[in-house]
């Protein structure tokens, strides 16, 4: 886990030091160090540096590493939760109500009227909540013991039913669609402060109320019936938890976009790395999840110059390989 | 000998929504008895079990240890009651001695930096030693033989420190040898005459030979309640509609009750 911790840091000074400028670890700590406690700058360091470190790829380093831990984190309790390794939180539709709130915003032109940076993600994360409000509603109507079959199954529709009107949205105004799409895809470019200080509190809440429960999840992995017969206020627990999950993916989302891949694939790799117990896996993932979308946004803007790769798509494309070599790998030892 | 009674179920009504799977069930168990529920399928001996685990809703009156079941807390029904569930397994990596000390969660504080105490530990060595599992606490639960898992979940069973264990059908798919060990470690449990075990078993002759008394439920109704010895074994022709003993002896050679 210390080296994990160490893996984190250097990726955060990776991410902010390479770029159109590289800027050396050790010159960043001297800029980090001047801006906290006020020393002067070592002579060779330009003051221009220090404002591109700090106030332009620092926010968007911390974003990214802010909405890895964050999407990490929630897959891994969703996972738990719902039984299933293939669950995550947009499963429940939390991208998919976002993704359906932030085409409304940005049809309705009301994008760009000057409202404030705020209304974008305001709304989709209203939407993404107010999705995962109806399909638990719905599911608890259908089946009071809430099973994890009907929440799947509720879930995906809901989902893909967001997703056609969204659609539909994008084809009704074509002049849209292609912002709807590349916001849908995911980007790190709003590297505003604002948004670091939205996702920081509710990210450290969050994943310290998950470790709270990290025994209640080891024990649900284990089958809902077995659960409630070894104690688990199962229903309640199930609850709270999925209402945190869709409140953190929520925010992250809402200020990011949609980046899939993080919240299946993290967790299995913090699972094969550390063991199953949660209490080892959830501040794994959230590490590893950090570290590696901070990696996949130096990729997303670093290869392509001067031109970015959607995160999403950088995402997967890093992942999958890294993930079948660690499974592999881990086969071969057994 | 002095006997106490350790659960007690009266006018037990319980179902599947509008489905009303048992009706006005009642009976005892007392402590150091092996009871084992015997019905054809749909008779309701699943629902029984999932009911007094606290995984169904039920309307009667039931009484464990003494206090009434409805009152307690899912943790404090959970030390006095636990369940061997049919349907148990993980997709994820833990190891048999995580496992098993997941049976602790009951007896466990939830708070963020709460640990595992010495009783845990105590515990959780105790009961796999007496599941016969020790050696294998270090193997990863998704690596292991169905015969080792059942074993490792009946530790955990055990580690749950309860006064009444619940089984449902915890000999499926296991061989003889592994049966018969699975067995002989409840029977070590239930010795000492201070608990109790409740058990739905496919196999008649396994029930019969495992269980002190039986239970025959009939379309979620009991038909008979007693002593094995004592069992009128034509009830039993009757509850599955066929010539149980006459069948055994062709399939076993042998009427298998003690």
């Amino acid at each position: 886990m210390g080296i994990l911790l160490a893996a984190a840091l250097f990726a955060l000074l990776l991410g902010m030091g390479v770029g159109s400028v590289y800027v050396s670890p050790a010159d960043i700590l001297a800029i980090l160090a001047g801006r906290l406690f006020g020393l002067p700058l070592p002579e060779h360091i330009p003051a221009s540096y220090s404002v591109m470190v700090l106030d332009m790829r620092l926010p968007r380093v911390l974003l990214a590493f802010l909405t890895g831990a964050a999407l990490a984190a929630g897959g891994g309790v969703m996972q738990s939760v719902l039984q299933n390794p293939l669950a995550s939180p947009f499963g429940l539709g939390v991208s998919s109500g976002a993704g359906l709130g932030a085409a409304l915003v940005i049809v309705l032109g009301l994008a760009s009227a000057g409202l404030g940076a705020f209304l974008l993600p305001g709304v989709s994360l209203g939407f993404a909540l107010g999705t995962v409000f109806l399909v638990l509603a719905v599911s608890a109507k259908l089946d009071r013991g809430m099973s994890n079959v009907t929440i799947v199954l509720v879930g995906m529709v809901v989902s893909l039913f967001c997703n056609a009107v969204m659609t539909l949205l994008a084809t009704a105004s074509p002049a849209y669609a292609q912002r709807i799409q590349l916001w849908q895809l995911g980007s790190f470019s709003m590297r505003e402060w604002s948004a670091v200080w939205a996702l920081l509190p509710v990210t450290v809440l969050c994943c310290l109320y998950f470790l709270r429960y990290a025994r209640e999840l080891d024990v649900m992995t284990f089958g809902e019936e077995q659960a409630v017969a070894m104690g688990v206020d199962l229903c309640r627990v199930k609850g709270r938890l999925m209402a945190a999950v869709a409140v953190l993916v929520g925010v992250a989302v809402a200020f990011v976009g949609i980046i899939g891949f993080v919240d299946l694939i993290i967790p299995h790799i913090a699972r094969k790395l550390f063991g199953a117990s949660h209490r080892r896996v959830l501040p794994a993932s959230v590490l590893l999840g950090g570290a590696f979308l901070v990696l996949c946004d130096l990729a997303a803007r670093t290869l392509t110059p001067p031109h970015e790769i959607p995160i999403g798509s950088i995402t997967a494309l890093l992942g999958a390989p890294f993930f079948l070599y660690l499974f592999f790998a881990g086969r071969r030892d057994d | 000998m002095e006997q106490t009674t350790l659960l007690t179920v009266e006018h037990l009504f319980c179902g599947y929504g509008k489905t009303e799977v048992i009706h006005d069930l009642s009976f005892q168990v007392q402590a150091g008895e092996r009871l084992c529920i015997l019905g054809p399928n749909g008779c309701g001996k699943t629902t029984l079990l999932r009911a007094l685990a606290g995984v169904l809703a039920w309307q009667g009156r039931v009484e464990a240890g003494g206090v009434l079941l409805n009152e307690l807390s899912p943790k404090q029904r959970a030390k006095k009651i636990a369940l061997m569930s049919q349907f148990s397994q993980t997709a994820f990596d833990y190891t048999v001695y995580e496992a098993v000390m997941l049976g602790r969660y009951a007896h466990q504080s939830g708070s963020l930096f709460s640990a595992e105490t010495e009783a845990d530990r105590a515990a959780v060595e105790e009961a796999l030693r007496l599941a016969d599992a020790w050696e294998l606490r270090e193997q990863s639960v998704t690596k292991l033989s169905g015969g080792q898992l059942q074993r490792v979940f009946l530790a955990r069973v055990f580690a749950q420190s309860p006064q009444i264990i619940l089984l449902d059908e915890p000999a499926n798919h296991l061989d003889l040898r592994s049966q018969a060990e699975l067995l002989e470690s409840l029977q070590n449990w239930t010795a000492e005459g201070e608990r109790c075990v409740l058990g739905v078993f496919h196999d008649i002759s396994l029930a019969l030979s495992f269980a002190d008394s039986a239970l025959l439920l009939e379309q979620g109704r009991a038909l008979a309640h007693g002593l094995v010895e004592e069992l009128d074994v034509s009830l039993l022709d009757g509850l599955f509609g066929m010539d149980v003993r006459s069948h055994m002896k062709r399939m076993y050679g042998r009427w298998m009750v003690r």
